[in-house]
């Protein structure tokens, strides 16, 4: 169990507002981190913050031997190993399917159309929308907009996936969908950090549960040590709340 | 004795002189001698020079006529009389003495081709206001005895009532107006202008009258061999260039060598009839432009008129774009301080005028009512400085016609103008009336740049006072004002009444609305290409990830967004070569304007519209590791372009609606095109009419081309 990633101190604020705290976390390869904590809490902004959507105020991000805080990074080459998909999935309305998922393969790696493309309809068939290729953006619904921003965000072959509430903008009946394509990349390995309310998710396929909030990390371990002997008095109420709705 | 004995010596000398100019007339024949008799003293045309030796256009055209002919003659300066009569008895072989050509003398004597055109004219002193043989009445007058000029006072002296007064040579006569003993001398023209030329204060202020030939003469029947040479001769000259230069050495027609062949860029306004106004012909004509063209001519110089309007000349002579405005600029104490002026050319004053039924007669009658003035006129100077005693308000126009057309629709109930401009508006049918005497009388003046284009103040009063001296300068004024209050005017401008219907107009004015609407083509077209690269750059500038671009970009749009076109219109043209120095080309400079103006408005719509797409577009573009400019060119432009275009749309109709305020600079494209035809023919309606048709069938074009293009991309 190397360590993949390792978060110290990070302070984030915007003018007088501290969102985060000081935060101090490990993440190992292959594993997968679910963070949840109520909202305003800052969890998002902890996301966003690894690859650098949002700016950390101080601290270190070390991503390989890397700090990729510090200046003088490349940070889009940094982002090409991290993919990221949004609550609002965030497909270019411009694109069809096809090319949503090949832009960055082309621009990037200097792939040929015809090596993007069969790439692209191997990730659409593994998010079950092969079918889809030369669709347009908004002829889909929302699970199968969200499968297709997973397939793009796989087109790059990242190291570390990040989710930020990746099933909170879906219908209901689409979520299944989305988690089960989530599943699957789990169960293939793949370093995630996942922020979201989805808490049958983290039980099942979270290794390790982190309750964020107030812009900390109040507690974090096992799903079974989070969710069935929860510590924190917080975690305890949020666990309450979000449980017995 | 001795006496007898020299007497018969000279008997016998003369006939041997005259034996042997027999005997060599007859043996070389080629070369012969001429025996030409002359006046002795009628200068400019005979009269002996310092040397005592005779010179005059006479002496000079006899001369060169002989030397062109190849035959060789002898001018005797015997007299008028005496040559005349010799010529009659054969003992002379013609007479060149500023003989004119009547039908008395044609039966006893042959005359050549005419030479030289006179008549009669009359001067006053030059500080006299004495413009009229009216105004003679009572007065007393100076003549020359004998002279044809004499002659022509008394026939009219009953009918004017005036008194003469008779002296025997000219300066006499000329001493005795200098003096003020007489108010007004009658003189042959060219004599009078010779005069003037050599220094007499005097001033000429009539137009030639009984005006006649001198004519080359021959007895009748004989010496047809030399008329045949001097007409012949007198042609090559005249061909040549020769007669010019003979006749401008003695009346001031000399070019002037600092200017000569130099070309000068002058301005003046496109609506200020009869000063400067379009022809028919789209030519500009009006006493401003035959002025300046005749002193042109007159100094050897060229100039290239430029109507752009009387503010923007003024503007651009002071900022160096043009060499010299004339446009029926009134001379006054402010602008004196900014510019050089000619001697004044014009003498003008402010009139009012009312529509054609109004009652309203005198200037208190104006009390609370809105009178209609024109910007910058010394017509709007003085309504504005009685304006409170008579408790009237103004409204301003920028040109003559608009300001025209408040009174005749009742908008004002009266306008002030300068006399002859309105005159002349109202001989041309403007339904107005004119009310008052001229009020604050003010001379016109030509202008230059205060330091600036001395060579041509000079050349331009140096010509002035020629045109006046030759009575260029009142034919010039007679042609469009009439010769006196009740003189018709000249037929320039009128049209016939079939040629003011709509289709008249527009079958008329076709070349000039055609190519007016290809400049505003042209404008537009050229403004948004650089407009639309302007803005993008600038509204791009405005979303990188960079305070201080964004900042050039915001404060770009601020200041370019901020101005009026019109101001940033008149900046670039007039202010930026104020500053540096460099000339700016009028339609560069409109090119510029409208790409900054329109580039603004673009580079805010193109702005907001990179800022109306969704930003998790950008965020996601990024996340995956393309960098700012390929997330920008990929996704965002592509996005956002699809939202402006209805902007972009918008953007190129108000371009090409707005190259109409480029007119204040001159530039001719529609709109300016407009204002010079009505100008002329005062049909604001019609031609507003046909010129606004114009603009939406452009405009329609433009729409539909645009929707077009929006239905591709929506694809």
């Amino acid at each position: 169990m190397s360590e993949k990633l390792r978060v110290t101190n990070l302070v984030k604020t915007f003018g007088t507002n501290n969102v985060l705290k000081g935060i101090n976390l490990t993440v190992n390869e292959n594993e997968v981190v679910v963070i949840i904590g109520p909202s305003g809490s800052g969890k998002s902004t902890l996301l966003r913050a690894l690859n650098r959507l949002e700016e950390p105020t101080s601290g270190s991000i070390v991503i390989d031997n890397v700090d990729i805080a510090s200046k003088g990074v490349d940070i889009d080459t940094v982002r090409e190993n991290i993919g990221m998909v949004f609550q609002h999935f965030n497909l270019f309305s411009n694109l069809s399917v096809g090319e949503n998922i090949m832009l960055a393969p082309v621009e990037l790696k200097k792939e040929t159309k015809e090596q993007a493309s069969a790439q692209a309809k191997k990730l659409l068939k593994t998010v079950g929308l092969e079918e889809k290729f030369d669709a347009t953006v908004q002829s889909l619904s929302g699970g199968q907009q969200q499968r297709v921003a997973i397939a793009r965000a796989l087109a790059m072959n990242p190291d570390i996936m990040l989710f930020d509430e990746p099933t909170s903008a879906l219908d209901p009946e689409m979520v299944g969908d989305v988690l089960a394509v989530m599943k699957d990349l789990a169960k293939k390995g793949m370093t995630m950090i996942v922020v979201t309310h989805e808490m049958g998710f983290a039980k099942e396929v979270a290794d390790r549960v982190v309750f964020v909030d107030d812009g900390q990390i109040l507690e974090q371990g096992t799903p079974d040590q989070m969710f069935e002997h929860p510590k924190n008095e917080r975690l305890q109420d949020f666990l309450n709340k979000i449980l017995n709705v | 004795m001795k006496q007898k004995i020299f007497k018969s010596l000279g008997w016998v000398a003369l006939l041997v002189g005259l034996l042997f100019c027999l005997v060599q007339s007859t043996v070389t024949a080629q070369a012969k001698t001429y025996q030409i008799g002359t006046d002795v003293t009628y200068p400019p045309f005979e009269f002996a020079n310092k040397q005592n030796k005779y010179v005059g256009i006479d002496i000079d055209i006899m001369n060169a006529v002989a030397k062109e002919e190849g035959f060789k003659v002898n001018i005797k300066p015997v007299g008028f009389n005496a040559a005349v009569q010799s010529v009659q008895s054969g003992q002379l072989d013609g007479v060149i003495a500023g003989m004119t050509i009547t039908p008395e003398r044609k039966a006893k004597f042959d005359f050549g081709t005419p030479y030289y055109k006179t008549g009669v004219v009359m001067a006053v002193g030059k500080n006299s206001d004495i413009k009229s043989f009216k105004q003679l009445k009572g007065k007393r007058v100076a003549l020359k005895t004998g002279t044809a000029a004499a002659d022509y006072a008394n026939s009219i002296k009953k009918k004017y009532g005036f008194k003469t007064v008779t002296f025997d040579d000219s300066n006499n006569m000329y001493e005795d107006v200098t003096t003020g003993n007489s108010v007004a001398c009658f003189e042959d023209q060219p004599v009078m202008q010779y005069g003037i030329k050599q220094g007499l204060k005097l001033k000429i202020v009539s137009s030639p009258a009984n005006t006649g030939w001198y004519g080359f003469a021959v007895k009748k029947g004989q010496n047809t061999e030399l008329r045949k040479k001097f007409n012949q001769g007198l042609k090559k000259i005249q061909a040549n260039g020769t007669y010019d230069k003979i006749v401008g050495k003695y009346l001031g027609n000399k070019t002037n060598p600092k200017v000569k062949g130099k070309t000068f860029t002058i301005g003046t306004d496109v609506t200020f009839p009869p000063f400067e106004f379009a022809n028919k012909h789209n030519k500009y004509v009006g006493i401003d432009m035959d002025l300046i063209r005749a002193i042109a001519n007159e100094q050897g110089f060229k100039v290239k008129i430029k109507p752009v309007g009387f503010n923007a000349a003024v503007q651009a002579v002071e900022s160096g774009q043009l060499d010299g405005v004339i446009s029926g600029m009134s001379i006054t104490n402010e602008r004196k301080a900014k510019f050089d002026f000619s001697q004044p050319y014009f003498m003008s004053g402010v009139v009012m005028a009312v529509g054609k039924n109004s009652k309203i007669t005198k200037l208190s009658q104006l009390k609370g009512k809105r009178v209609a003035i024109k910007t910058g006129t010394s017509a709007a100077d003085y309504a504005n400085s009685i304006k409170k005693k008579y408790g009237f308000h103004t409204v301003t126009f920028d040109d003559s016609n608009n300001m025209y057309q408040d009174v005749t629709t009742g908008n004002s109930v009266a306008c002030f103008e300068d006399h002859p401009v309105m005159k002349y508006a109202i001989k041309q049918g403007t339904k107005l009336k004119i009310v008052t005497k001229p009020a604050e009388s003010a001379p016109y003046g030509f202008a230059v740049k205060k330091g600036h284009n001395q060579a041509l103040l000079a050349a331009f009063n140096t010509g002035l006072k020629d045109l006046k001296a030759s009575g260029t300068y009142d034919k010039i004024k007679a042609k469009y004002l009439g010769t006196d209050d009740n003189g018709s005017v000249a037929k320039t401008a009128a049209d016939d009444a079939g040629s003011r219907s709509f289709f008249g107009l527009i079958k008329q004015n076709q070349g000039a609305l055609l190519s007016g609407l290809s400049e505003t083509m042209w404008l537009t077209v050229v403004s948004i290409f650089f407009a639309t690269i302007f803005g993008v750059i600038v509204g791009l500038l405005g979303v990188v990830p960079s305070k201080f671009s964004n900042g050039v970009s915001s404060t770009l749009i601020y200041i370019f967004r901020g101005m009026p076109l019109l101001v940033l219109a008149l900046f670039i043209y007039t202010g930026i070569p104020s500053l540096t120095g460099t000339k700016i080309p009028a339609f560069i400079a409109g090119v510029v304007t409208l790409t900054f103006n329109e580039g603004a408005y673009i580079a805010a719509f193109v702005k907001g519209g990179i800022e109306a797409v969704d930003p998790g577009q950008m965020e996601a573009a990024r996340s995956l590791g393309l960098p700012f400019g390929k997330s920008m060119r990929r996704v965002i432009l592509p996005q956002g372009i699809r939202i402006m275009i209805p902007s972009f749309i918008n953007q190129f109709i108000i371009t090409l609606k707005d190259t109409s305020i480029l007119s204040i600079i001159g530039l001719l494209e529609l709109t300016q095109t407009g204002k010079i035809i009505i100008a002329r023919n005062l049909e604001g309606f019609k031609v507003w009419t046909i010129v606004a048709v114009m603009y939406l069938i452009i405009i329609t074009l433009l729409t539909w081309l645009s929707n077009w293009v929006q239905r591709r991309t929506k694809v």
